[in-house]
């Protein structure tokens, strides 16, 4: 039934994907580097940003979103009644699978610069590589959830779908390219930068525990500090009657 | 005649009012776009390390494109017309425009033009805020007949602007779901309309088939004149021309649309 709206947004989700490749194609047809980072170095690195975001947008984009309606309107009381983790119900109701559609063209992004650059990843690599995606997909996970969660306080989350695609933006920049304040802000303190930098990195220059030490320990420490903000949340939530 | 000013003059006051209402609204947009003027900083000073211009320009050239564009956006930039419009239509609100002498194309002008001078004012005071931190890379070109040309284009961009919008939320008298359309316009009109990259970075073959395209008339046109990327005063009338033949084309077809629309709709209940 609605075979047209999949058809549809999932055009629009890869004519999106399109927009940022012809941003790079465009910027380098002016110039060698940027930050450091060759034409297929930095598509890689936008492919695998786009990557890691399909995910999200694919498996839990539309439940999270929803969430924080639900807190709003009451609607959430559902998910309380329901026997499982709260957090895991609420935010995997529904899948979208126009996203899911797209990752495989994020994907064949990632794998064409890595073929123009003539890399050839070891088995650990691309397994550290896809760790690493998965790492970033429950980063950007918790910075949501963190965020909706907010709902629980203020009644009112609005805007959080602006915040999460204007940071998703840093995400598609080398993290060389962050200097002073920049650097101290969107590499260290959030972990936007990083996400999709460490993968990258990872597939161009070999394996690095240190990297993967950083970026496992951050997604656990966001993971962790989520779990506990929704968990005080869900202790004020006291449901809507009308 | 005079009576007919006034309708449209209390319409557009009392959308000045629900403008000032929703500030919030507008601080939270306010604050993405100054996140993303940081982004484009970034990339941009980072392509520009080792080359002193792209594409004939200098950083700070480049980054005053990018700084106008926001605030021309806040001017003339048509956000959620067209969803408005598509709601009116939806749920039936617009029954009671159909019962009144009142013209719907400018009843929504002027709720628009009304929204574009509350937000164009609100964005000069980020922009004057910053200004101190901006100003070293700011280099705004000081040619009267910038203004001349420029005033002109950015009106006919507004109308450009808003025209697309409504036509789009006209698209709900045939689709019930517009949200997609919509979604997919945008991101074709922050592409040829230059919001990613300045258009004249494009190959100039790509470059000078973009001058026919109406997205080009929509922002970075006006832009361009004010920042200085296009400076041959000759050309820019030309631009000029096609410009104002795309406004009477768009407002034609949102005309068109209209008329063919209210065919086909049907008012329930009351």
């Amino acid at each position: 039934m609605f075979r047209g709206d999949f058809f549809v947004w999932a055009l629009v989700e890869l004519f999106w994907m399109t927009v940022n490749i012809l941003m790079v194609s465009v910027i380098y047809e002016h110039t060698k580097s940027v930050a450091g980072w060759s034409k297929y170095e930095m598509m890689l690195l936008v492919g695998t940003s786009l990557l890691i975001q399909r995910f999200l947008m694919g498996f839990f984009w539309s439940s999270i979103f929803e969430m924080g309606r639900n807190i709003r309107s009451g609607n959430f009381d559902f998910y309380l009644a329901q026997p499982g983790n709260v957090m895991f119900m609420a935010t995997t109701r529904k899948l979208d699978p126009d996203s899911l559609v797209n990752s495989l063209v994020a994907l064949s992004v990632v794998i064409y610069s890595a073929h123009q650059l003539n890399l050839q990843p070891s088995f650990l690599a691309i397994g550290c590589y896809a760790l690493l995606v998965v790492a970033g997909i429950v980063i950007h996970y918790s910075m949501l959830v963190l965020c909706i969660s907010f709902a629980f306080w203020f009644t009112s989350a609005q805007g959080i779908e602006g915040s999460y695609f204007t940071l998703s933006e840093f995400s598609r920049l080398p993290r060389q390219a962050f200097k002073g304040l920049a650097n101290i802000v969107f590499v260290w303190a959030l972990p936007v930068v990083i996400v999709s930098n460490a993968p990258a990195q990872i597939l161009l220059h070999g394996f690095k525990p240190s990297l993967l030490a950083w970026v496992l320990g951050i997604a656990t420490g966001w993971f962790a500090l989520t779990v506990f903000v929704f968990n005080r949340g869900l202790r004020r939530y006291s449901s809507a009657s009308s | 005649m005079l009576s007919i000013l006034n309708k449209y003059r209390a319409v557009f006051l009392v959308g000045l009012q629900s403008n000032l209402v929703y500030r919030m609204n507008f601080a939270v947009r306010g604050f993405f776009a100054f996140f993303h003027l940081i982004v484009v900083f970034i990339l941009w000073s980072a392509a520009y390390t080792g080359n002193r211009e792209i594409g004939g320009f200098d950083f700070g050239q480049t980054f005053t494109y990018f700084v106008a564009l926001i605030v021309v956006q806040f001017m003339i930039g048509a956000f959620n017309e067209d969803y408005q419009i598509s709601e009116e239509i939806r749920n039936g609100l617009i029954n009671q425009f159909l019962l009144k002498p009142v013209n719907y194309f400018a009843y929504r002008f002027s709720i628009y033009a009304s929204a574009r001078l509350v937000t164009g004012l609100l964005i000069l005071i980020p922009v004057i805020v910053t200004y101190p931190l901006l100003k070293d890379y700011l280099t705004v070109p000081a040619d009267w007949w910038r203004l001349a040309l420029g005033l002109p284009a950015l009106l006919m961009s507004a109308v450009i602007q808003f025209g697309i919008a409504y036509c789009f939320g006209l698209m709900s008298f045939w689709f019930l779901e517009i949200q997609g359309l919509v979604v997919l316009s945008m991101a074709l009109e922050s592409l040829l309309g230059g919001q990613i990259f300045p258009l004249d970075l494009l190959p100039a073959w790509l470059f000078r088939v973009s001058q026919f395209l109406p997205y080009y008339y929509q922002m970075y046109f006006p832009v361009a004149i004010f920042t200085g990327r296009l400076s041959d005063p000759s050309a820019i009338m030309v631009g000029l021309g096609i410009q104002a033949g795309w406004m009477l084309i768009i407002l034609a077809i949102g005309q068109f649309l209209w008329q063919r629309g209210l065919r086909l709709h049907t008012a329930v209940g009351g």
